[in-house]
């Protein structure tokens, strides 16, 4: 017996819950149906409060919320004026890309205003009936776009209005690597058994296949995932588009689609169980869904930088080293008070 | 202590007596030249104006981007001439003894 290796068994005092810093990708702000023309509001999102708002003619903007003048919270008292946030201190004006576009009383306007964004925005797409918000800790512009979902964008052909929204106290990092954690599929689910997993990995976007093509997902980017689970020939989507709240707390939030099947049909039948099944138990499933195990596990754990991982564990650290590249550094002069 | 020669508004000439780091502006401004400097430096208000003589404007440090964009910005409301400068941008040490300046029309 040898002694004891304290590097082992002390690690987990010096661990951490969550230590990543908000990943940059597009991200779900709000369903556009709660926005209303003329309309302002806070947000909490990507670890710090943000406006809100839409134009009159509709376009949506989303901005830090302290106005570069003198620093009023234009959350507080600030208004919608055409397609401009309005400060409430002194009148001044910003459209949803960031530029200074009113200063009701300077005679000269200052070069800076002509020439830049002087107030961080973020880039905005409205996409699915959803408003998306484009995240980067440098400010960089998108570079990739969201992709084409036909359950959810054709006019015609798919249904169902089911949506849930879940608050799960863990980094979005820490979600998703459940997705490559296969064993825990058996053990915390009680699925039958550990089912297979191949995933690929492609620039921002990664696929999974999970039980050989019983789930098919792809993830694009942190804050987009489609899931389409098959049975019997009938397939139910799952689209889930988590966002990072703050740096230990994320806000679940998924839709859930199927092809329209008549009322009545064995098909709508399955594909509704389909469903059940992905968010909690279902009907003749003897495995759970992520609403009824997966929660005490995220909510308490920590983050093992090095885990220790056995043969029939899941690909977790390629599915770690896909992820990195969301995390981008601020610059150095800019980090404090972040 | 560095000396400056300023014609004030009116036409009158005055010298300046101020401690070396001094900047030009806050030298006028504290001088009551009517300089405002409302930005404190930044290159933003434009109210701190002035023409440097010519025999001076070559041999001071030249003005920035910003500086230059204000300027410019300053031409549309008030006339501009070679020695154009924002005084928040030309700090006062020995090598500026003696240094010649008249105040620019405020913005109307």
């Amino acid at each position: 017996m040898g002694s004891p290796n304290l590097k082992v068994l002390l690690e987990s005092k010096t661990l951490e819950r969550c230590p990543f810093p908000i990943p940059a990708g597009w991200f779900f702000v709000d369903y556009s149906e709660n926005l209303k023309p003329g309309e302002l509001r806070n947000v909490q999102l990507f670890d710090q409060e943000w406006v809100l708002f839409r134009g009159e003619g509709g376009s949506v903007g989303m901005s830090d919320p302290y106005c570069p003048h003198l620093g009023a919270h234009m959350g507080h008292g600030g208004k919608v004026c055409g397609e401009h946030l309005r400060c409430p201190f002194h009148h001044w004006e910003y459209d949803a890309s960031g530029f200074c576009k009113s200063i009701p009383y300077a005679k000269i306007v200052p070069p800076i205003v002509k020439r830049e964004p002087i107030l961080r925005t973020l880039p905005i797409k409205e996409k699915y009936g959803l408003i998306w918000a484009w995240f980067h800790p440098a400010c960089e512009p998108p570079s990739w776009e969201l992709p084409y979902i036909p359950e959810i964008e054709d006019a015609s052909g798919y249904t169902g209005s089911r949506r849930g929204s879940w608050t799960a106290n863990t980094c979005i990092q820490e979600i998703a690597e459940n997705g490559v954690d296969t064993a825990h599929l058996k053990f915390l689910h009680g699925a039958p058994m550990i089912p297979p997993v191949e995933a690929t990995y492609d620039g921002p976007v990664m696929k999974l296949d999970i039980g050989r093509g019983y789930i098919l997902g792809t993830a694009y980017g942190p804050g987009l995932n489609v899931m389409r689970f098959t049975q019997q020939g009938v397939t139910a989507t799952m689209i889930s588009y988590t966002q990072p709240i703050s740096a230990e707390k994320s806000q679940m939030n998924m839709s859930f689609r199927h092809p329209d099947f008549a009322a009545g049909s064995t098909e709508l039948h399955i594909a509704k169980k389909i469903v059940d099944h992905m968010i909690g138990a279902a009907e003749g499933e003897e495995s759970a869904g992520f609403e009824s195990v997966d929660f005490i596990v995220w909510n308490n754990k920590k983050y093992r930088p090095n885990p220790l991982l056995c043969d029939g564990d899941g690909p977790v650290l390629q599915f770690r080293k896909w992820f990195k590249q969301f995390y981008v550094e601020t610059p150095a002069e800019l980090r404090q008070g972040q | 202590m560095v000396v400056i020669k300023v014609r004030d508004r009116s036409g009158t000439l005055r010298e300046l007596k101020v401690e070396r780091g001094t900047l030009l502006m806050e030298a006028l401004r504290d001088g009551d030249f009517g300089v405002e400097g409302t930005c404190g430096g930044a290159c933003s208000c434009g109210t701190c104006h002035v023409y440097i003589a010519p025999d001076w404007a070559a041999r001071l440090a030249p003005a920035g981007e910003d500086e230059k964009a204000m300027v410019e910005a300053i031409g549309e409301l008030a006339p501009l001439r070679e020695g154009s400068r924002l005084s928040c941008q030309i700090r006062l040490d020995t090598a500026q003894d003696g240094l010649d300046l008249e105040i620019a029309p405020a913005i109307e």
